[in-house]
């Protein structure tokens, strides 16, 4: 398909996800726990979608590779080395504006 | 009462309602604003407002569409074209609006709005506090948008730490979308 209005139930049902590095689809994919493999592609990409995927695998919650290097990611992966990607934490945030616009 | 202006586009839309997950009723009527070549975010913001309508009563918002100030990888020279046009466009819709709070984070539609904004304060019309939250993409470098409201901004909230030495007048709060 090319537009789903919600990818949730296929996330749900996922043993892995290999996606491209768009912050949503990692992000989503991690809060739901599933093992997550990035494709990165430098030439098409914007950089920005580059740094998070970058900081993922350097935090050691995602597999990052790029489209040639994925099969001997898949061969030589193992999952159970990925760490769990803790949600964040928007109640500082309404915390901090609630200071900021007076409100405490 | 606090009127809140909120601006975004596409992937910046599911950050923008995380971060609008936690506020209180107080910051009421939110007024969301946003490119006018955008269709799911629309549909996003008015499934956030009605599961917040069933736990709050009072929940009043609206949603404004503005021209968008730049499409992805935009020439420089038609960028501050359609970047003055968005202004023009912004202005009066800001001064209708007189918000007191304006969050946005990050899409090139948020530099018009808050230059609106700033001129209105200037103006001795209406000073609102501008709150800016990088987006949680940018680990070690600055969005165009950031670049320019770094400056601008009351408060710039950054996501990740590289961010906050690279510009230590940044906010850093940890992860919080």
């Amino acid at each position: 398909f090319r537009f789903k209005d919600s990818l949730a139930e296929d996330l749900g049902r996922a043993d892995l996800v290999i996606s491209h590095a768009g912050a949503g689809s990692c992000l989503e994919t991690l809060e739901k726990g599933k093992p997550l493999i990035v494709v990165t592609n430098e030439k098409l990409m914007n950089n920005h979608q580059l740094e998070l995927a970058k900081q993922l695998d350097r935090d050691g919650h995602v597999f990052c590779c790029n489209c040639s290097t994925l099969v001997e990611t898949l061969q030589s992966m193992d999952l159970s080395t990925l760490k769990p990607f803790p949600p964040g934490q928007p109640e500082k945030f309404a915390l901090f504006l609630d200071k900021v616009v007076g409100f405490q | 009462l606090t009127a809140v202006y909120v601006i975004f586009t596409g992937g910046h839309t599911t950050e923008i309602l995380r971060l609008l997950s936690c506020l209180s009723e107080s910051y009421s009527p939110r007024h969301y604003v946003f490119a006018d070549s955008d269709e799911m975010s629309e549909a996003k913001i008015r499934s956030f407002e009605q599961k917040r309508a069933e736990t709050f009563s009072n929940s009043q918002f609206t949603l404004d569409r503005i021209p968008r100030s730049r499409e992805v990888r935009q020439s420089w020279t038609s960028s501050v074209v359609t970047t003055l046009y968005s202004i023009l466009y912004s202005l009066p819709l800001t001064y209708k609006l007189k918000p007191d709070l304006i969050l946005c984070n990050g899409p090139g539609t948020c530099v018009p709005v808050c230059i609106s904004a700033l001129l209105l304060g200037l103006l001795g019309i209406k000073r609102a506090i501008i709150v800016y939250v990088e987006s949680i993409c940018r680990v070690e470098t600055l969005s165009l948008s950031g670049k320019i409201l770094y400056y601008f901004s009351d408060y710039f909230i950054v996501q990740w730490p590289d961010l906050k030495e690279k510009y230590p007048k940044s906010v850093y709060l940890g992860r919080i979308v």
